[in-house]
């Protein structure tokens, strides 16, 4: 497998270094803006890492293109399509999601992947709703919620989020409503446990209701306090952090199993970049060995079998939980 | 007299958004038992 990983920071990082001790890997190529960062993670990785920053050759140079920019994917997606690699898209912007999706008709044509959200929030949660689902004969609702961020461009883009405009899906339409409204406490696995959590400009609903035909509604939450609601409308006021703390997801799914109504709620608990990192070099391995489900663009709900990717992501030390015993309310949408 | 009352008024309206931040959403149940169970084995066959 030949892997062209196009930014290197807290995910990106992390992804290439899971690429290297997951498997066999010929040819590594890194790229960044900044060149010394590049440098400092080829030296550190070792061989078969090399840097390159030559862009537009680069994509060329891999079967699998993982990019983990904080925008530009769609252009840089495209381009790798029309060169004959995969691709695996970290990002977690609406509208960057949304184009990257309209990218299903030329990836289908050229029998590529795109693998959009191959993160912790979207990414996993796509994949522990397709596995919460296992057993359902109808799924009604999805409902994620996610605590953390990764490295600063997640945080900023955690920032936008929660000023921005929420993409909700409800009865076969779609529904926005503002960020930062909603409140509904969740709970988190051990050790996160509650927190209010509010909308957000998350995409997992557009990636989610592809894979789950007839769902009725699909909404997404992310953890926030009150000052955070407030000043998600200004100006971030200080530099965010290298890197996030702990952080968590949590996917509630209701349906009908037979003739009963149930629901089941997994999640997990990790630092956001570690986890994104390990779920998008799982998804480079599984689209270049051929085991993603059609070729085209799609979230990982749609393209992995959940069950060897959770598998996958446990042996990387990624792993999800179940909630078992009474549920507690659910999130009212 | 005139700082004094576009002070109470910054305030009041201070107090107005303070309590609808405070009060908008419905909140939640804490779980009334069970607990978090990590996947493995069997779960991931």
């Amino acid at each position: 497998m030949r892997a062209v990983v196009v930014g290197l920071g807290a995910v990106g990082a992390r992804a290439a270094r899971q690429l290297l001790s997951s498997g066999p890997i010929e040819d590594l190529v890194l790229v960044d803006v900044d060149l010394a960062r590049a440098a400092a993670a080829v030296e550190s990785f070792g061989d078969p890492a090399r840097l390159d920053d030559d862009l537009p050759g680069d994509l060329a140079a891999g079967d699998v293109v993982v990019l983990t920019l904080p925008e530009g994917h769609r252009a840089l997606a495209e381009r790798a399509i029309d060169r004959g690699a995969d691709v695996v898209s970290t990002i977690d912007d609406c509208a960057e999601v949304k184009a990257l999706l309209a990218l299903d008709g030329a990836a289908r044509a050229r029998g590529r992947h795109v693998v959009v959200g191959a993160a912790f929030s979207p990414g996993m949660t796509c994949v522990l709703a397709m596995h919460a689902a296992a057993g359902f004969e109808q799924v009604d609702e999805i409902h994620v919620a996610r605590v953390g961020t990764g490295g600063p461009a997640c945080a900023r883009q955690r920032h936008r989020a929660l000023s921005g405009r929420a993409v909700d899906w409800r009865d076969g339409g779609w529904l926005e409503r503002p960020g930062g409204s909603g409140r509904e406490l969740c709970w988190f696995p051990d050790p996160v446990r509650a927190l209010d959590c509010y909308r957000a400009a998350m995409p997992e609903a557009m990636l989610l209701v592809e894979a789950f035909p007839g769902v009725r509604r699909v909404t997404a939450r992310v953890s926030a306090t009150r000052r955070d609601r407030v000043t998600a409308h200004l100006p971030m006021l200080r530099p965010p952090h290298p890197e996030g703390q702990l952080g968590a997801v949590r996917v509630e799914v209701r349906g009908r199993r037979g003739v009963a109504r149930a629901e089941r709620v997994l999640g997990a608990v990790d630092r956001p970049a570690v986890a994104a990192g390990a779920v998008a070099a799982l998804a480079a391995r599984w689209a270049a060995e051929g085991r993603l489900a059609r070729p085209g663009a799609a979230g990982l709900g749609v393209l992995a079998e959940p069950t060897g990717f959770l598998a996958g992501l446990a042996e990387r030390g990624v792993k999800a939980a179940v909630f078992e015993g009474a549920t507690e309310e659910g999130i009212a949408g | 007299m005139k700082a004094l009352k576009r002070a109470v008024l910054a305030l009041g309206i201070g107090g107005l958004v303070a309590a609808a931040l405070r009060l908008r959403g419905s909140g939640g149940v804490p779980p009334q038992g069970g607990g978090w169970r990590e996947l493995s084995g069997p779960d991931l066959r």
